[in-house]
This record gives structure tokens, C-alpha cells and sequence, in this order.
């Protein structure tokens, strides 16, 4: 057993609160390798990811994504590529590339935190906006940013959970009964 | 009454696309995000119009900025929000008050 590997889950937290210290590229580029790895379906890949570390470019990001609480020095945009679903005929709303935005995003989360990083995914943002702001590809739909950076010494602990749970709560054992 | 400029064009325009990315993406979030949204508004503007406004609006506005992320951060807790928003509401009519000519005894 990996318990180190199970520690890193228990433990990732989503951080709100970030000091302006830069992220390593280094440890950027290891998070993306990591999300590399992240289950795709069929394999397909059409999750893209941006790096955006430019402080203008940061603030102009910041201002039209309302759910981006964070001061990250580091964002990353996953987004998925259009041209990937025609070449496989796969209709946009296919279930598929919802699941492969949250296998990539949980995967560089836990990434950052083995890093020592702190993370946060928003996908409460325009997507117009942020097409236009980066200049994105026509092919190219912004799905969610996930923030990367340090914890900041006065970072307050995250949301109250709506009610406690265990994963006995989420969980039902084989068939369902009748009636 | 006061007439002073507390508010730049850029921040105006910046409070402008958050207020314009809220109401868009408001209509595909749930309905309790609309008091969040309409927050973090509060603590931009607070935050922006800070070193310039007066007395009379100093404590109320450095109060949202210190207040207003730990209340979003009970959203989850429907009673703990809304009586930190009715706080918010008491205290900024106090502050409409204090910049308003009304005296005491037109009551």
C-alpha cells in the first residue's frame, strides 16, 4: 500500500489565499506531466492547458472571473480542443470530456500539493471573456483554471461543509432492493 | 452630503466586469451564489474606494474588507449568512445616515 499516495489526498485542500510568491517553472511543468497521466476517454486527450503566469494578463483574468477568489501567480486554464472532437465525431456535450476536465484538475491538484503547492480550481468565470482576453484559438473552450501557488501565512480555513459526511454517506453496496 | 471622487475610470470599469461576468454566469451557477457575488462586488468597491472616502464611510468600508471573506465562507451555514448579511444591512444604513442630512428630529 501507498500511503503517502492516500496522505496527499486526505490532506490537498482547495486554497483561497495565496502570497505573491512566483510558482517555480520547474514545479509547473511537473504538475502538467502529471496531469499528462490523468485517465482520458478512449484516450482521446482533448483537454489543452495554459499556463498563465503574467501579472497583467493575471489581473485582467482575475477581473472577469468572479469565482476567482485567489491571487495565484500561476493559473492554469484547461480547456478543450474542438478540433479533437470532429476528428473523433464526438458531439460537444459528451459526457467524456467533462470527466477528463476532472481527472486533469484533481490530478494537478494533488500534484501541487505533493509539491508543497497550494491549489484551487474556478470555473465561475465568462467564457467570452477569457477567450478574448487570451486570444484563444476558435477551436479552444475554456473549461476551468486551476490556481497555483503558496499559502498564504493568514489563509483562513475553507467553506463550512453543509452537512458532515463520511464516504458511508455516498456509498450503497450492490443492487438496490425491490419495492 | 459629500461630492468627493472616490472612484477612478479603471476601477469603475473593473467593478463593471465583475458586476457584467456575475450576471452571466449567474444564470448558469445556483441561486444562493448571487449573494456571494453581489459580496465580493462589495468588498472590490470597498477596497477601491477606501483611501479616498471620508470619515464617515472609513470604518464601514475597511469593516467589509476585513468581514466579507470569512462571511462568504459560511454560505453553507443559511442562518450565520444571513445574519452577517443583516449585519452588513445595519451597518450600511448607519452609514447612509451619517452622509445624509436627515437630523434627528424630523423623525
Amino acid at each position: 500500500m501507498n500511503e503517502a499516495v492516500l496522505e496527499n489526498i486526505r490532506t490537498r485542500r482547495v486554497l483561497r489565499e495565496m502570497t505573491e510568491e512566483p510558482v517555480a517553472r520547474e514545479q509547473i511543468e511537473t504538475i502538467l506531466e502529471a496531469a499528462r497521466w490523468a485517465p482520458s476517454g478512449g484516450n482521446l486527450r482533448p483537454n489543452r492547458y495554459i499556463v498563465i503566469q503574467d501579472p497583467e494578463t493575471r489581473r485582467l483574468i482575475r477581473l472577469v472571473s468572479p469565482g476567482m477568489f485567489q491571487k495565484a501567480p500561476a493559473l492554469i486554464l484547461i480547456c478543450t480542443n474542438g478540433d479533437v472532437l470532429i476528428e473523433h465525431s464526438l458531439p460537444p456535450t459528451d459526457r467524456a470530456l467533462l470527466i477528463d476536465i476532472g481527472t486533469a484538475a484533481q490530478t494537478m491538484m494533488l500534484a501541487a500539493h505533493a509539491l508543497g503547492l497550494g491549489s484551487g480550481p474556478v470555473t465561475s468565470f465568462s467564457r467570452e471573456a477569457i477567450k478574448v482576453i487570451l486570444n484563444l484559438p476558435a477551436s479552444y473552450s475554456p473549461e476551468m483554471f486551476i490556481c497555483i501557488g503558496h499559502k498564504a501565512p493568514t489563509a483562513r480555513p475553507g467553506m463550512k461543509p453543509w452537512k458532515k459526511i463520511t464516504w458511508r454517506d455516498l456509498t450503497h453496496w450492490e443492487r438496490f432492493p425491490e419495492g | 452630503m459629500s461630492e468627493n471622487w472616490v472612484l477612478k475610470e479603471d476601477e469603475a470599469i473593473e467593478l463593471l466586469a465583475l458586476l457584467i461576468t456575475s450576471a452571466r454566469i449567474q444564470m448558469d451557477e445556483p441561486a444562493h451564489y448571487a449573494p456571494m457575488r453581489l459580496l465580493t462586488a462589495t468588498e472590490r468597491l470597498s477596497s477601491a474606494i477606501l483611501e479616498r472616502a471620508s470619515d464617515k464611510s472609513r470604518d464601514f468600508l475597511q469593516s467589509n474588507i476585513e468581514r466579507i471573506p470569512e462571511l462568504r465562507m459560511t454560505m453553507s451555514d443559511v442562518e450565520a449568512y444571513a445574519a452577517g448579511l443583516d449585519d452588513l444591512c445595519r451597518e450600511v444604513a448607519e452609514c447612509l445616515l451619517r452622509h445624509s442630512n436627515i437630523s434627528e428630529d424630523s423623525s
